[in-house]
């Protein structure tokens, strides 16, 4: 019989420590991962952006990650968003009992590999199992803390008329692979998640392009939700070229045999940039060169006028307004 | 495929084109949508008007229909499967929505052959799937009541609203002087009506559903109309053929006979529905419930019927964009995605 996760690992006593040493210290053990009461770290240089995001993605795991690969980019990217390298994470897992050790360690190892591929410690943790029911599976929140490099100022406040948008590569993936990997739709296609870790094309991005305006990764609500967003944060208007819009054949595939717009489908790998125009082409090239973000490419710009709206200049020439994000966003993607 | 110069080409011809006024309806939902997310509507001529007609079977749906379902799901206690469309239109005493809240059974599904696989998983419940749809879809509704013959099922049925486009057609010549018709109606029925109606003075252009090919469809249809004569034109070939598909045609046929049909907002259109034959009324919902006639009577100021024969445009209704938007519809042009209504609100920067 398979071993299972019961409420005596949520316990505190003998089991717990079993789990932190076996299973968390194993594979997400640092120089400063701690099983005190808090860790003790070593103080930053400049400002400190600090972050946390819970994650209760259904199901746990999918086609290219699983809610380990999620927690910890979630987290990291949202610092990075700030031009923050990430530095230390916490995370609080609540499990459902019943959950079998393996799948704990498997997401307990991904997570370490994730953290370890973005240059990021784990520091502190906890863990608390909850009866069956109460939970789905499992539920992961992560805070995360990062250092932002001098002169680094990035807000949705700050797109300016002119600026140029950018988005880091191919959107909707995550969102398609989650709404698949559900199995509700009967429909079998081949996509992946783009989760992903970002600090590292952020770096580059902001080396390049040091006075980036705003910075935005494009989780819930994908890339459209940003961009209204993004519109109603600075007071401008937004026009984006739908076919320079990356979409990878295989989710327009899907999305357009359910009717779904893969500019509200959730991202976990992807960013949009807002820059100066005339740094706009060197950003892109600098992404084009570097790990996941090989697919960047500029989609539009900001403007002074249609404040608020996000206008869409379409395949045959039309233009529209990009509709507003509905109430039909799928739950649990993240 | 059509090279983008001659994408330009036709733009350029639908933009400045200063002929006699040409009205086009549109019959179908999915064009509807995709002529507005194309921003199709915005570059044509004052002289070119798009008419969006009854082609989205969640607008047509009268709203004595939900009110059987609700009777079904709340009075016999029935679990309605459905399209997730359908569950927020309004009936005339409530929706779907509402008879759920009150705890009705209603499961939403994405083909009428899961609908009847949940039957025969459930044999404790009464399963009733809520059939709607225009020739593309009723295909697959009869499947599901083949399945159900297969299977020996004596707990699933369908509540048929099924309509059909050729008497809807000539129902409605007046409000238009061209039809874009609907490419995938057409891929199952063929062309042979299309030459008949032209034949009859009403003319039309099949139309596929990229941008190009609405733009093509389109310009055809400007062009044939502005030279006065009734025409009929196969603009999407690569999918619809003379004959059809037979094989769909017949399947329907041996289950289902034409009847009359409530067009909501239109009224009643003759031979323009189908329903199950005889031999099949133990699968007939209405027959098996013994579903009384329903005869409430909302009053709303809501406008949708006359939207739908294209005599007003969504904004001219004075509910749109206030009592009536996507989160709370009032007609159900507001409900679907493919509702004239709806994408009016959605593209139109309404919101």
């Amino acid at each position: 019989m398979k071993e299972v996760i019961t409420l005596a690992h949520g316990s505190g006593g003998r089991k717990t420590s079993e789990l932190i040493g076996e299973i968390f210290r194993k594979n997400l053990g640092n120089e400063y991962f701690t099983a005190d009461d808090a860790a003790v770290l070593p103080r930053p240089e400049g400002r400190i952006a600090m972050s946390t995001d819970g994650f209760i993605v259904s199901p746990w795991k999918y086609p290219g990650g699983n809610i380990g690969r999620l927690a910890v980019c979630g987290t990291v990217n949202d610092l990075a968003c700030m031009g923050a390298k990430p530095l230390y994470l916490t995370c609080s897992y609540i499990i459902e009992e019943g959950l079998p050790i393996e799948d704990l360690e498997l997401i307990a190892k991904t997570m370490g590999e994730t953290a370890r591929e973005a240059g990021v410690n784990i520091v502190a943790g906890d863990t608390k199992v909850a009866g069956k029911g109460q939970v789905d599976k499992i539920f992961i929140t992560t805070a995360g803390v990062g250092v932002i490099g001098e002169g680094i100022n990035t807000s949705g406040k700050f797109a300016k008329p002119g600026d140029k948008i950018i988005v880091t590569g191919d959107v909707g993936r995550h969102g398609t692979a989650i709404l698949l990997a559900r199995d509700e739709y009967g429909i079998e296609a081949d996509v992946t998640s783009d989760c992903a870790p970002l600090w590292e094309p952020v770096r580059r991005a902001l080396e390049v392009c040091p006075e980036m305006h705003v910075i935005r990764d494009a989780t819930r609500g994908g890339v459209g939700t940003v961009l209204y967003e993004i519109a109603d944060e600075a007071g401008v208007g937004i026009r984006v070229d739908r076919t320079s819009v990356p979409v990878a054949p295989e989710v327009s595939g899907v999305t357009g045999l359910l009717g779904l717009e893969p500019l509200y489908l959730a991202c976990e790998g992807r960013m949009v940039m807002i820059c100066p125009a005339e740094k706009a082409q060197a950003v892109v090239d600098v992404l084009k060169g570097t790990k996941y973000t090989e697919g960047a490419t500029i989609i539009g710009e900001v403007t002074e006028d249609e404040t608020g709206r996000v206008v869409m200049t379409t395949e045959v020439g039309g233009q529209t307004y990009l509709p507003k994000p509905g109430n039909e966003l799928l739950p649990r993607i993240c | 495929m059509t090279s983008i110069n001659s994408t330009a080409d036709m733009r350029n011809f639908l933009e400045t084109y200063d002929g006699p006024s040409v009205r086009i309806m549109e019959v179908c939902g999915t064009h509807t949508h995709e002529i507005f997310r194309q921003g199709i509507r915005r570059f044509l001529s004052p002289k070119i008007n798009l008419i969006s007609g009854p082609g989205c079977p969640v607008c047509v749906t009268p709203a004595a229909y939900i009110d059987e379902a609700v009777y079904l799901a709340l009075e016999k206690g029935c679990t309605l499967t459905t399209f997730g469309d359908l569950v927020r239109v309004p009936g005339n005493v409530k929706s779907l929505q509402q008879a759920r809240a009150e705890g009705g059974k209603v499961k939403i599904v994405y083909s009428p052959i899961d609908a009847e696989k949940y039957a025969k998983d459930h044999p404790e419940e009464q399963v009733v799937f809520l059939s709607v749809g225009f020739e593309t879809t009723t295909p697959s509704d009869v499947i599901a009541v083949k399945n159900a013959v297969r299977d020996g099922l004596d707990n699933f049925s369908l509540l048929t609203a099924n309509k059909t486009m050729p008497g809807a057609y000539e129902a409605m010549a007046s409000s238009t002087d061209a039809y874009l018709y609907p490419g995938h109606v057409h891929a199952i029925i063929g062309t042979k009506l299309c030459r008949d109606l032209a034949e009859r003075g009403v003319s039309g252009t099949i139309a596929g559903f990229t941008g190009d090919e609405l733009l093509a469809a389109l310009a055809v249809t400007v062009k044939n109309v502005s030279e006065g004569k009734p025409f009929f034109v196969n603009a999407y070939p690569r999918v619809v053929t003379d004959e059809g598909s037979p094989a769909a045609v017949a399947l329907v046929d041996k289950f289902m006979k034409s009847c009359d049909a409530e067009w909501r907002g239109i009224g009643v259109i003759p031979d323009s529905g189908v329903e199950l034959r005889d031999e099949y009324a133990a699968y007939d919902a209405r027959k098996k419930y013994s579903v009384p006639k329903m005869e409430f009577e909302r009053k709303t100021a809501c406008k949708c019927g006359i939207v739908l024969q294209g005599k007003i445009l969504p904004s001219e209704c004075p509910l749109f964009g206030k009592a009536c938007n996507p989160d709370h519809p009032v007609g159900a042009c507001m409900v679907s995605d493919e509702g004239a209504c709806s994408a009016f609100y959605m593209y139109g920067g309404q919101s």
